[in-house]
């Protein structure tokens, strides 16, 4: 008889008979329920929104004190059993379900039902706990609480698979700190995940690879222990699995065995296994599944960083690989953001990477990638493309400031997602730095403008990233690009993101302004418009400096205006001394005394150009500092360790001989 | 001139020589070699049992089991429970099919999109074929339309499946092979194998692996020599070397 669908009860309908009293019309519309939503995200969402999982909730419950009482056991079972398994199902991949399952309190039920005498019962339930511990929203396991952890050895010492994962999933969720990973290993959860991992079955060991790498995540002193005194025998294990039959379990040794790596510098770092790891995980992409969305991440974490690795990867014809895979196309989301941040990493620090992803135009296929639908991969192109435009002979020969390139990154600066738009000013910053004179087309894309309007965002990542886009914009750039940035900012905003809350912030708006009036003196006028706003900013901003690097821009900065006429000089004088107020440290002085040596260096320089000897009112100057203890600091400095501060001194003492009356009286 | 003719001769010699350079096993030397080798009739029967569990032969099982004394390696229940649902799926009544698989692990169809939109696409096609079409329609967009949005991959299959309704005569449409039989036992197929991944049990039996690793072995060792190679796996017999 062929299934039909008419005289099918609406989704409101089912939820009243949830709530009837015949139990067999409760039971039928309990476990309708269930095989309608199973496997269905859209029934999910629907019943969801009916308030499907409270109704649930309630009978699992009604019928727990069923069990209690001694009621009718089968029937009760049965009800366990559906009202579990519809519980598990809502919160299978499907975080508003656990959440739902959370609020309505089935958690504790749940786990008491674990103990349950019916093996179908103990199955449904350990299901649905899993699924839950597979989301973030899972409460958190208290691993250090000696009852807690009785209880999680009892699982993993079942002899149901359905309950010793669920024991691995909680640690796999729950283990965060070095306290409670050194907790799991004294209670000897490692040895017992060992020896799921050699006799266990396909998923036990999967699941154990998992745990293990948990509890071994940034871990040196547990990694060592389990290796042991056995030398080694444990981790070959690991590394027999990496060779296993089955992708997953491959990708899941592979990801156990780089969390090893990344933690410890004692284990796996022969030439030979890093050669394997990239090969597995290069051939795992082939992978139709998950397994293989999931394979270039766990490449990232091996390679990130890591030029040794980087090189391997290259030489085994990563670029490659990846390339064609890309350009195969129709990509699942997730593999295709992977693809883009293992590139991305492939091309963080060598050149020869670079070369060989401009040489096979991979370049193309992740420009087109900067338009694709999901954020993730927009944010990934970004990344990538921030990667390769670190490749200076290339951004010398202008080769990224083009339109393919250039319109593309620019219209990303408006997008909805913030961290698509860091990303795409990350790569805008690199490739501003042009030396070609095609920088125009950033003006003419509205790239600039766009700038200057994400400078005013809410977001204090979004305003620093698009001050440093704007800084490394104006190197060295051609004076009437430097007067259309100037005049699109306008003094105000400019002196308000110097003066901004947040550090980073104030960092690159110094910045910004040192890069704009360094160059012809014409631009240093732009300091003292509207009333001198922006220098007067740099000067309080100096006074409070939270952090070097603000000390450094902003001393540069005013190193740049002292660099021009005697008007300019004596107005960084008296910012330098009018600061001072109830202080009798001037910051020159805290910034000389500073641990920091390019802030030491900034300073000197500064003081290098106040008291050039070529300028009428450099010895009355030079009089000043040394009232104010500079010239005896800066005498005290004739051993910095840094070279480039003292060679800086040494310039002062030459303009101090020449002014030599007044060295006699220090 | 005279030097090409002086080549020929040569070239020829070089040539028997590689043709030649292929070892020849006659069918005698071959036959006892393989006489030593040594087979257990206990792995036999293992092989056999593995294959009566895996493709789902509850009553074989049991009858081996007792006639020979090998164990299988699941419990004939798990077997019958999983011969219900492929059964099911083979008669065409899907729903029922899907209210059994959830009943033994409701992960399965849970984990698994791809199965769970070839289940509801069965479905479809069965109650075109039993010329439902109201209800087909209905079906189409209240249930396999959400598994297009859920999961753009499916998107294609999707389209090919509902241009069924399309077509009044759907016996002649370019789709038709979609209501073939076969199709059901490719439904069948993939659940199976589903339940017994689930289960940590491998999806194909080894004799399978075995045959396959055969024609494997028999194509690489073609290159290297003559030997009497097995052509025919019905009847294992074989064939002479050709010299």
């Amino acid at each position: 008889m062929p299934s039909a669908t008419v005289n099918k009860p609406r989704p409101s309908e089912l939820l009243s008979r949830l709530t009837s009293a015949e139990p067999e019309v409760k039971v039928r519309a309990l476990r309708e329920v269930k095989n309608q939503i199973i496997g269905n995200r859209t029934k999910k969402l629907s019943f969801l929104k009916l308030g499907a999982v409270p109704a649930v909730a309630g009978i699992l419950a009604d019928s727990i004190d069923d069990v209690t009482e001694n009621n009718n056991c089968n029937n009760t079972n049965n009800f366990l059993v559906q009202s579990a398994a519809a519980l598990g199902s809502f919160a299978c991949g499907f975080d508003a379900g656990v959440q739902a399952v959370l609020d309505a309190g089935a958690f504790p039920n749940l786990l008491r039902l674990l103990a349950n005498p019916n093996e179908k019962v103990v199955d449904a339930v350990a299901r649905a706990l899993r699924m839950i511990y597979q989301s973030k929203l899972a409460p958190k396991y208290d691993f250090l609480q000696q009852k807690n952890m009785e209880f999680l050895i009892s699982l993993l010492n079942s002899e149901k698979e359905t309950v010793s994962g669920l024991g691995a999933s909680i640690i796999t969720r729950s283990c965060e700190t070095n306290l409670e990973q050194k907790a799991l290993f004294d209670a000897g959860i490692l040895r017992k995940l060992n020896s799921l991992l050699e006799g266990g079955s396909l998923s036990q060991r999967d699941a154990s690879l998992e745990s293990l790498a948990t509890v071994f995540r940034n871990n040196p002193e547990v990694i060592s222990k389990f290796a042991g005194p056995e030398i080694g025998r444990p981790l070959s294990s690991i590394i027999d699995l990496a060779k296993d039959r089955y992708p997953r379990t491959r990708l899941l040794a592979c990801m156990c065995l780089i969390v090893i790596r990344n933690a410890s510098p004692h284990f796996l770092q022969d030439i030979g296994i890093k050669t394997k790891l990239i090969h597995i995980l290069l051939e795992l992409l082939d992978d139709p599944g998950q397994v293989g969305d999931e394979a270039p991440f766990a490449f990232s974490s091996l390679i990130a960083q890591k030029e040794d690795l980087q090189k391997l990867a290259l030489e085994a014809n990563a670029i490659d690989k990846f390339h064609h895979h890309i350009k195969k196309g129709s990509l699942h989301p997730r593999r295709y953001e992977g693809i883009l941040l293992a590139l991305a990493d492939m091309c963080s620090k060598l050149e020869s990477c670079r070369s060989k992803f401009l040489s096979l135009q991979v370049l193309n296929l992740v420009a087109d990638a900067l338009t694709d639908y999901n954020a993730g991969v927009r944010a990934a192109a970004c990344i990538c493309l921030k990667s390769v435009t670190r490749s200076i002979k290339n951004l010398s020969a202008g080769y990224f400031m083009n339109e393919t390139i250039v319109i593309p990154l620019v219209q990303l600066f408006l997008d909805p997602s913030t961290s698509v738009q860091v990303a795409a000013l990350g790569a805008t910053s690199n490739i501003v730095v042009d030396f070609t004179t095609r920088k125009s087309i950033f003006v003419q894309c509205g790239g600039m403008k766009q700038l200057v309007q994400l400078a005013k965002s809410m977001e204090s990542s979004v305003r620093s990233n698009a001050l440093w886009a704007l800084k490394n914009f104006v190197f060295q750039a051609d004076n009437r690009l430097k007067e259309g940035v100037f005049s699109e900012l306008t003094a105000s905003l400019l002196s308000s993101l110097i003066r901004d809350p947040e550090p980073s912030v104030q960092e690159q708006a110094l910045a910004l302004v040192r890069n704009l009036v360094d160059g012809c003196i014409n631009l240093i006028e732009f300091v003292f418009a509207e009333d001198g706003l922006i220098l007067g900013a740099i000067g309080r901003q100096l006074q409070c400096a939270s952090k070097a690097e603000i000390g450094i821009q902003g001393m540069y900065a005013l190193c740049n205006v002292a660099s021009g006429n005697e008007f300019h000089r004596e107005a960084v004088m008296q910012l330098l001394f009018t600061q001072m107020g109830d202080k009798n440290q001037s910051f020159v002085v805290k910034f000389l005394q500073s641990n920091d040596s390019q802030l030491r260096t900034a300073t000197v320089w500064t003081i290098v150009n106040l008291t050039c000897p070529s300028s009428p009112g450099a010895p009355c100057r030079l009089e000043k500092l040394r009232n104010a203890g500079i010239v005896s600091q800066i005498k005290n400095m004739v051993n910095d360790p840094c070279v480039d501060v003292k060679v800086t001194i040494f310039f002062i003492f030459r303009i101090c001989f020449l002014f030599a009356s007044l060295f006699w009286l220090t | 001139m005279s030097l090409f003719w002086v080549m020929i001769p040569q070239l020829a010699e070089i040539q028997e020589q590689m043709a030649s350079s292929k070892k020849v096993i006659m069918r005698e030397e071959w036959e006892k070699r393989l006489n030593h080798i040594r087979i257990r009739k206990e792995d036999m029967n293992k092989l056999v049992m593995n294959f009566l569990v895996t493709e789902g032969y509850a009553e074989a099982v049991a009858k081996f089991r007792m006639e020979t004394g090998t164990e299988p390696d699941m419990d004939v229940a798990m077997i019958m429970d999983r011969m219900a649902v492929k059964e099911a799926v083979q008669c065409g009544n899907v729903e029922d099919a899907i209210e059994k698989v959830n009943d033994l692990n409701p992960e399965i169809l849970d984990t698994n999109p791809e199965l769970f939109f070839h289940l509801q696409q069965q479905r479809l096609i069965e109650l075109i074929r039993n010329e439902k079409i109201e209800e087909a329609l209905e079906f189409a967009q209240e249930e396999l339309a959400p598994r297009g949005e859920e999961n753009q991959s499916f998107l294609e299959e999707l389209e090919r499946t509902v241009s069924l309704l399309v077509f009044k005569d759907v016996s002649n449409c370019p789709v038709r092979e979609l209501l073939d039989i076969s199709q059901r036992l490719k439904t069948a197929n993939e659940v199976n194998a589903a339940i017994l991944t689930s289960q940590s049990h491998e999806k194909d039996p080894k004799l399978h692996s075995l045959l396959k690793m055969l024609i494997w072995a028999q194509n690489q060792l073609d290159e290297k020599a003559t030997y009497p190679r097995i052509k025919d796996f019905l009847k294992a017999t074989l064939e002479n070397p050709a010299v």
